[in-house]
């Protein structure tokens, strides 16, 4: 450190500043350390000058005069309202200057900061509520530009015309309700652009021109009300966010100028119409989901989008699914088509990376053999609250991975076991018609099973509990001694000492084990729930 | 160089904390700085800061301010998806920290960029 080395020259690192040497050049920092201005006698050798969290309201005349090679300058967290252009003076190598979190209210407009080496500049969490048209003029290099939480009212049009090179801008957290036609016309290298949490409800329809790098446009959390045509001359873009909105439609072709768009958000918005094209020919897109867009009424066409992995569509009016849907997306991992109104389902049979299904609460009756043929992948199927009468006996034979099944609330009598066996929970619940007693055999690896009636658990052994106690005690106790002869015979335990740690260990071995095959089997059998069958 | 040495004094002494522990240091943030839990030891302290810490990056929020790990493959960055300066070995160009660069551009090592 520095300080330790202070000779009778003039002090390099100024009190009570901690300073460390970077070569022959050196980095100071001031931060809380309740400076109430910029410390004077700081050396030109300075690359690195953290003055952030002190008590800083205004920087004197020719504070930084010296400091030609200081590179980096934190003065974030202080009380500072204005900064002049003559107040930077000298920072001719400055490239990143940090201003958040101050009290700036305004920025130079005649005298702007001449800064030409500047690529980071740090405004947010400030009380601006305009940007002067000059105020960029002297920071022509700039790239990235944080005015984040301010109280900006307008998109600052005229000061952004002099950033040509600027390529990440944040304006999120202000109060801004209209982007107009041409509002980022010179910003041809931005590559993300951050409005979310405005208060944005209408943009003009050519408002997005000349961004032709962009590649990230969040407007989340805004009040937009029509669907932002203008993101059509975005032909980069990758990822898009409008959810928490106020959109009801999305038209036909809506992404037709985005073919690289790979992740839409648009969830909480109060979205009722869908436009079939409106999301055709996205190759890259992986993820799609829809909610409660109930004036959608015929299956969304996805020619051209063929990488989807997650297609979310719930709460429409979908009748019917196309016989062709795997053919448009093999690449499907997981489909959530439940709350609509499908009747009869398309083979599946190309969608061979599916693992998830969820069509609970739709109205199907059957399931043919076709249906789910060769989903290996296929490991959890939801057909609960249908109404299904018939399953084909090999629907399910070739579903190697599927664990689990749901089949609540059907008009089912019958249900083939033929490959269910790695099944870990099943549900019949609510199939009133279905009387069999399943063997625990057809289920190795069960864990949970609800069963119509509660007769049907006691193949589980969930009778048990419900055997006249003294009868019931004198048989557990029995099993426990065999269980203890058996245990010492393969731990001779020492005469004199009765611990043995590895004894110990084993036992909870056993104890661990009859937990995990213990079967989750409801309704449990009782009193009024008889193990044997009313019925016969 | 973007060394950063300022140590953020723990515990309840840092100017950004709203409520805290002599334990955890911070619990919550005063308005408008970035809450970030840094690791001393087996320990973790809450630290509210005007800027998050090298390697991360801050999301604004009306409900609360976060940091967030950048790729591995950047020193600093402006979001998930945009890096402002790579790690050793990388080259940035338009935000992406590459192991080339695009044709016509060559490696800067001192930059750490495509020019």
């Amino acid at each position: 450190r520095i300080q330790d080395r202070q000779g009778p020259a003039a002090p390099l690192c100024p009190p009570p500043c901690q300073c460390e040497e970077d070569g022959i050049f050196i980095m100071v920092d001031c931060s809380e350390m309740g400076l109430s201005s910029v410390p004077t006698n700081l050396s030109p050798l300075t690359t690195y000058l953290d003055l952030s969290m002190n008590n800083i309201s205004e920087i004197q005349p020719r504070a930084f005069h010296r400091l030609h090679l200081l590179s980096e300058l934190r003065i974030s967290g202080n009380q500072l309202r204005y900064i002049s252009g003559h107040d930077l003076q000298g920072l001719n190598n400055l490239k990143v200057l940090m201003l958040q979190n101050n009290q700036l209210e305004r920025l130079p407009d005649d005298a702007p900061w001449d800064l030409p080496n500047l690529l980071s500049l740090r405004l947010d969490a400030n009380l601006l509520s305009e940007v002067p048209a000059e105020a960029f003029r002297g920071v022509r290099s700039l790239r990235h530009l944080w005015l984040d939480d301010n109280s900006l009212t307008e998109i600052p049009v005229m000061a952004l015309d002099s950033l040509p090179s600027l390529q990440a801008m944040t304006l999120a957290l202000n109060q801004i309700t209209h982007i107009p036609d041409y509002a980022f016309t010179n910003l041809s290298a931005l590559v993300v652009l951050h409005l979310h949490n405005n208060h944005i409800q209408t943009m003009g329809s050519r408002c997005f021109e000349g961004l032709h790098s962009l590649e990230t446009l969040d407007l989340n959390y805004n009040d937009l009300q029509e669907f932002p045509v203008a993101i059509r001359t975005l032909s980069k873009l990758q990822e898009l966010g409008f959810h928490n909105n106020n959109i009801k439609a999305i038209p036909e072709r809506a992404f037709v100028g985005n073919p690289q768009l790979q992740t839409i958000h648009f969830y909480e918005n109060p979205i009722q119409f869908v436009g079939k094209s409106a999301f055709q020919f996205l190759p890259k897109l992986h993820t799609l989901s829809l909610n409660g867009a109930t004036q959608i009424q015929e299956f969304p066409d996805l020619k051209g989008t063929t990488s989807l992995e997650i297609l979310t569509l719930t709460r429409a009016g979908l009748s019917a699914l196309p016989l062709d849907l795997c053919e448009q997306l093999p690449r499907l991992r997981v489909l959530e088509l439940s709350y609509n109104q499908i009747e009869d389902l398309p083979s599946f049979y190309h969608c061979s990376a599916l693992q998830e299904i969820g069509l609970q609460h739709n109205q199907i009756r059957r399931v043919e053999s076709s249906t789910f043929h060769q989903l290996t992948s296929l490991r959890a199927l939801d057909l609960s609250w249908n109404i299904i009468e018939w399953i084909h006996p090999d629907a399910f034979a070739s579903l190697h991975s599927l664990i689990k099944l749901d089949l609540t609330e059907n008009h089912l009598s019958s249900v083939p076991v033929a490959g269910l066996g790695g099944l870990t929970h099943l549900k019949l619940r609510g199939n009133t018609e279905l009387y069999e007693a399943f063997s625990p055999d057809h289920f190795p690896h069960m864990r949970v099973i609800e069963m119509p009636y509660a007769y049907q658990c006691c193949v589980y052994g969930s009778c048990d509990n419900y055997k006249p106690a003294s009868q019931w005690d004198t048989e557990q106790s029995n099993t426990n001694e065999d269980l203890h002869k058996r245990t010492v015979a393969m731990y001779p335990i020492h005469g004199d000492t009765h611990y043995d740690p590895d004894l110990e260990e084993f036992q909870l071995e056993i104890e661990e084990s009859k937990l995990q095959t213990s079967v989750q089997c409801t309704p449990t059998p009782g009193p009024f729930r008889p193990c044997d069958s009313l019925l016969g | 160089p973007h060394k950063q040495i300022s140590g953020v004094s723990s515990g309840c002494q840092q100017g950004g904390c709203l409520t805290c522990s002599d334990y955890n240091g911070c619990l919550s943030c005063k308005p408008r700085f970035f809450m970030h839990l840094e690791r001393i030891g087996m320990k973790q302290i809450g630290v509210c800061m005007t800027s998050c810490p090298p390697g991360f990056y801050g999301t604004r929020s009306p409900e609360r301010n976060t940091c967030t790990k950048c790729r591995s493959e950047c020193d600093s960055c402006f979001n998930k998806n945009f890096c402002t300066r790579c790690r050793a070995g990388f080259y940035l160009h338009l935000g992406k920290c590459q192991e080339s660069c695009p044709e016509g551009l060559v490696r800067s090592d001192t930059q750490r960029e495509c020019v």
